[in-house]
């Protein structure tokens, strides 16, 4: 039994035994809420590895992409910087420093650039979020 | 003072407090003792109190909101704040408990606390069963639905100067008002555990970008929605909660209802009012127009602010600051408030 799966038996034991045995109102509501958070980290834990390797490709085929989009030698200094961080640690964090420094540089990107850059992060973001919601909803 | 019995002794303890203000009164019995709203908030305890005094037999509905000391966004809008709050409005036309007592001493219950009128009505939960139906029948009936905008009406017009309510804080006209929203959720997002969030940044940018601006400054209740209002005979007998008050721009409560976040998969705006009567109703009672641009970027502005309750929420529990699981829950409930937002913005 992996720990996801550990997780979501141990949900369906606090929903069907633990919670419906619980008379008084706060300790089987608290109960029924513990069948929920461990149903969702069950759900979680059992997707992350797949969701790491697509985030991996997803940032990994963003960085690229905003490469040809920006034309790097001629962003403005604080958007290459981040960049440059992003490229050498595409994680979330890097990211934010990516959308800020976007923003942040609007008027010397020209505005066509600029929605052209937040259109390719969010395709970015929305696959994220998408994975997200596999196990959140 | 968190223990069971710790929290079995309130009752007593209020008693016991209410003696020292009621010097003249005796025989003090608290009857109906009832505790609502456990964990999330402040804690409500509601009571009918008996005693005599010189004038014979007297009896007073009161609600003690006490500090519990772990409530979420505890240090944005504190009990004494909530209490001079009601203390300004009670000169006014809105509809609100009086205010009789706020304590700061916490060797009394344990935590700050203060003590209001029980006002007769009931709150029905707007997410329950029950609750759904009984609004969905009142809007059927229509004088709730009129009250409902009337309120809102009423607490826009309220003269926020003349009531002594400055100490809110004014913003600057123009942008100031959502700069200040902007950085308060701000603040709170960082004081919590939670790492960057790439679709709640670009909010936040984009947010900040569009500022709408606005020259009506009004008291902004905040949270405007069934669940925060008390009813008496289909009529609000008292708007509640009074814990995420500002003055600013009265389009941001307008947009709370507009939302379809409490339509309860209905047409109707708070599972209550049908559009239309609420747009006519409204922009009559106050002589305004309702500013539906704006409205979409409150709107936006309420997905951030949703996010920060729930990282401030989760955080608690993360923490050890509370043992609430339902806080817990709330990490999941952050997704979730991000995919919305990202679809606001068109993607």
């Amino acid at each position: 039994m992996t720990d996801g799966e550990l997780l979501q038996r141990l949900s369906r034991t606090l929903k069907q035994k633990i919670g419906p045995a619980i008379e008084d109102e706060y300790p089987k509501t608290q109960a029924f809420m513990a069948a929920v958070v461990t149903e969702k980290l069950g759900r979680q834990i059992a997707l992350a590895p797949a969701h790491e390797v697509a985030q991996r490709a997803e940032f990994s085929a963003l960085l690229g992409d905003l490469d040809d989009l920006l034309d790097f030698k001629s962003a403005p200094p604080a958007l290459r910087d981040a960049l440059v961080d992003f490229g050498e640690n595409p994680d979330k964090p890097t990211l934010c420093r990516v959308i800020e420094a976007a923003y942040a540089s609007r008027q010397i990107l020209d505005e066509m650039r600029f929605r052209k850059l937040m259109a390719r992060i969010r395709v970015t973001l929305r696959a994220d979020i998408d994975r997200q919601m596999e196990y959140a909803a | 003072m968190s223990t069971a019995e710790d929290v079995a002794q309130i009752p007593t303890r209020i008693r016991d407090y209410l003696q020292t203000r009621l010097t003249d009164a005796s025989d003090l019995k608290m009857e109906n003792v009832e505790r609502i709203a456990v964990g999330w908030s402040h804690e409500t305890w509601l009571f009918d109190l008996h005693y005599r005094d010189r004038s014979g037999p007297q009896q007073m509905g009161l609600c003690v909101r006490r500090d519990p000391g772990n409530a979420l966004l505890r240090h944005l809008s504190d009990l004494e704040q909530q209490f001079r709050v009601l203390e300004c409005l009670e000169a006014t036309a809105l509809q609100t408990p009086k205010a009789y007592w706020f304590e700061s001493d916490t060797e009394i219950l344990g935590g700050p606390f203060l003590v209001m009128e029980k006002v007769p009505g009931t709150c029905r939960n707007p997410w329950g069963r029950e609750g759904r139906a009984y609004y969905q029948a009142a809007a059927e009936r229509g004088t709730l639905p009129a009250s409902f905008t009337a309120t809102l009406a009423t607490l826009h017009s309220i003269d926020w100067r003349d009531a002594g309510l400055e100490f809110l804080g004014t913003p600057e006209s123009g942008q100031g008002f959502a700069k200040r929203e902007i950085a308060k959720w701000r603040e709170l997002i960082a004081s919590t555990e939670h790492q960057p969030e790439p679709i709640l940044i670009d909010l936040i940018c984009w947010l900040e970008d569009n500022i709408p601006s606005t020259d009506r400054i009004t008291l902004v209740h905040g949270a405007y929605r069934t669940g925060n209002l008390l009813i008496d005979d289909d009529r609000i007998s008292a708007v509640l909660d009074w814990e995420l008050q500002v003055l600013g721009d009265p389009m941001y409560d307008v947009a709370y209802v507009l939302s379809d976040l409490n339509r309860e998969g209905t047409h109707l705006l708070s599972n209550l009012v049908e559009r239309d009567a609420f747009f006519s109703d409204y922009e009559a009672a106050t002589n305004t127009t309702i500013d539906e641009s704006a409205c979409r970027y409150y709107n936006a502005l309420y997905a951030m602010r949703s996010a920060a309750f729930w990282m401030s929420a989760s955080d608690l529990y993360a923490t050890g600051k509370s043992d609430d699981i339902r806080l817990a829950r709330t990490a999941w409930s952050i997704p979730v408030v991000l995919e919305r937002a990202a679809r606001d913005l068109g993607y």
